[in-house]
């Protein structure tokens, strides 16, 4: 039986587990919350610190909402059995950090190929390698884009608060319902372990949104054809009848396998491509906080964020005119913004907990025009706002003394 | 003491005495009053013996830190953890230590939590309430009865009276 989230049911069982008000709760938790709101009813996984409070959270609530959650034998079975769960008609996720998702690069690989929804949650802690299992950190911005080899499209969403985890998750599974791909929530071990207050809403006040199913046996045929002009085929799903071939193999609209014909491989993965930059404005979201008269840009994404704001708002008392870009869809990256708010500015600064990744995206999109530079701290302590601060003060104070000069 | 408009909490000890669950009741009874919380932790990879810390920022205003930078209030429940965490106390600010476990090197108060859990309480396990009620008593930082009500929600079923026990002994503890 298909469960979308929103049936007369869903909602009273939503409703009598999750009254509407206000929760003190972790990141991860906020992030399973979201998941269940938005119809997810299918969760595979293999527990890792930082991310098994995600793991906890679906194994208690899912059975309460008649859906399923199994723990695998590892990630790489994990993401296996949430694709196989998207085929059969539920809204599944799963979720990890580094190593996990590491191990999960190939069939994410699959279900891009194959078009497969799925959310897949990566709670990211200190790396290379086991790393830090405790700390946070935001090390793994290109892994999200380029994790499985070869071109491909790929979405990915950071949030900046507990209560924001709880509503981008959300976000993530609509947009890839809607649009037939994986999307990736970068999430990390100090928002999934900060406890806050969060607002859980009405479940009616949830935007519900299911893929699109084939009208026809005739648009069942084409599992991966640009039936309808919008470049989103119809997902036939399984258990309904229709004959339908899945395969990780460049194939033809009908699913059938062809690896030979150099037109078919150009024309499925240039259709994947353009079905995201068609849509691209829908898929795309940001936050600009003081930007209209900002001589200082900060650009900075999930846990960084928040005290990058708290540091622009002390600047603007001190009279400094800074402001701050904060990407929530961080793939495709929305760096057309950046440039245009960078021709009014004269420095743009990007604090991350990394050695510098959304940086490198900053630059590509500004080039030499502007210059750019990163705040970086890793070892697993978040940034604070006294830092950034400092930051942005010996930046006005350097380009006070060049107009001086 | 009394407060303004934030104080920053930092609770500290080893694995396995409770200090996480005594700052997530904290944080809870904070959320209760509507005011803004951030609870946050640090601890190692072991489940007992190594060092373990719970963060509190509570404030009246938005907060935009995520963790204790300046520590208004520091708690230490073992020398392990008062010797990792010392520097992050404000000139000033209040530390509250086990009395019979941590030998601190600056002003302090406190009590011997863990004896007192122990034989006033009759479960040592108890010793992360007796002093979380000490530490309410002196700070003020929220109301005892929205710590009580945090209790009753966090607590493992069944042993919501000792817990309630712990921390009232606590909390008159430091009111003496």
């Amino acid at each position: 039986m298909i469960i979308r989230g929103d049936e007369p049911e869903q909602i009273r069982l939503l409703k009598k587990l999750y009254p509407k008000g206000n929760y003190f709760m972790q990141g991860d938790e906020a992030i399973a919350y979201g998941a269940l709101f938005a119809g997810c009813r299918f969760y595979a996984g293999y527990p890792i610190t930082p991310a098994s409070e995600i793991a906890e959270t679906m194994a208690r609530e899912l059975p309460k909402l008649k859906g399923y959650y199994i723990q695998m034998e590892d990630e790489i079975g994990s993401i296996a059995a949430v694709i196989g769960a998207s085929w059969t008609g539920f809204k599944s996720m799963t979720a990890t950090s580094g190593p996990g998702f590491s191990l999960m690069q190939e069939n994410l690989g699959y279900a891009i190929f194959t078009e497969t929804p799925l959310v897949l949650v990566d709670v990211q802690r200190s790396g290379p390698s086991t790393g830090q299992a405790t700390k946070g950190a935001q090390g793994d911005f290109f892994q999200a884009r380029w994790g499985p080899h070869g071109d491909h499209p790929i979405i990915a969403i950071s949030s900046t608060s507990v209560e924001d985890s709880f509503w981008e998750t959300i976000r993530a599974f609509s947009l890839s319902e809607k649009f037939r791909i994986p999307v990736l929530v970068l999430a990390d071990g100090i928002i999934g372990h900060t406890r806050e207050q969060i607002k859980i809403p009405d479940p009616t006040e949830v935007e519900i949104v299911y893929r699109k199913l084939p009208t026809s046996d005739e648009e069942a045929k084409y599992p991966f054809g640009d039936v309808h002009g919008d470049l989103i085929p119809p997902m036939p799903l399984f258990g309904h009848g229709y004959f339908t071939h899945v395969t990780g193999s460049t194939h033809k609209e009908n699913g059938l396998r062809d690896v030979y014909t150099p037109e078919v491989h150009d024309r499925l993965v240039r259709r994947l491509h353009k079905k995201i930059e068609l849509h691209k404005t829908e898929i795309q979201k940001w936050e600009e906080y003081y930007i209209e008269d900002a001589e200082i840009l900060l650009v900075s994404w999930g846990v960084s964020a928040r005290p990058s704001l708290g540091a622009v708002m002390k600047g603007r008392k001190k009279g400094i005119k800074v402001g701050l870009f904060v990407p929530k869809t961080v793939h495709p990256f929305p760096g057309e913004r950046i440039k245009e708010l960078s021709k009014n500015v004269q420095l743009i600064i990007v604090p991350e907990m990394n050695l510098g990744q959304v940086i490198l995206e900053v630059q590509r999109f500004v080039r030499d025009e502007v210059p750019v530079i990163g705040v970086n701290k890793i070892g697993g302590v978040p940034l604070t706002v006294e830092e950034i601060l400092k930051e942005i003060e010996s930046s006005a104070e350097r380009s006070r003394h060049r107009s001086a000069d | 003491m009394g407060w303004v408009i934030t104080m920053q909490i930092r609770l500290a000890g080893f694995g396995g005495q409770g200090v996480i669950l005594a700052g997530v009741i904290l944080g809870d009874a904070a959320a209760i009053e509507g005011l803004n919380v951030i609870q946050t932790q640090d601890y190692g990879s072991q489940s007992r013996g190594g060092h373990s810390i719970a963060d509190l920022i509570i404030s009246k205003d938005p907060i935009y830190d995520l963790i204790v930078t300046k520590a208004d209030v520091l708690l230490a429940l073992a020398q392990l953890g008062y010797e990792s965490t010392k520097e992050s106390l404000r000139e000033g600010g209040l530390l509250i230590v086990d009395t019979e476990l941590v030998q601190p090197d600056k002003e302090f108060t406190g009590a011997p939590f863990t004896r007192i859990a122990e034989e006033e309480v009759g479960l040592a396990l108890t010793v992360n309430m007796v002093a979380l009620g000490y530490l309410v008593a002196k700070t003020n930082v929220v109301k005892k009865e929205s710590v009580e009500e945090a209790i009753r929600r966090r607590v493992p079923k069944g042993t919501e009276e000792i817990n309630l026990k712990a921390f009232r002994i606590g909390y008159e503890e430091g009111t003496k």
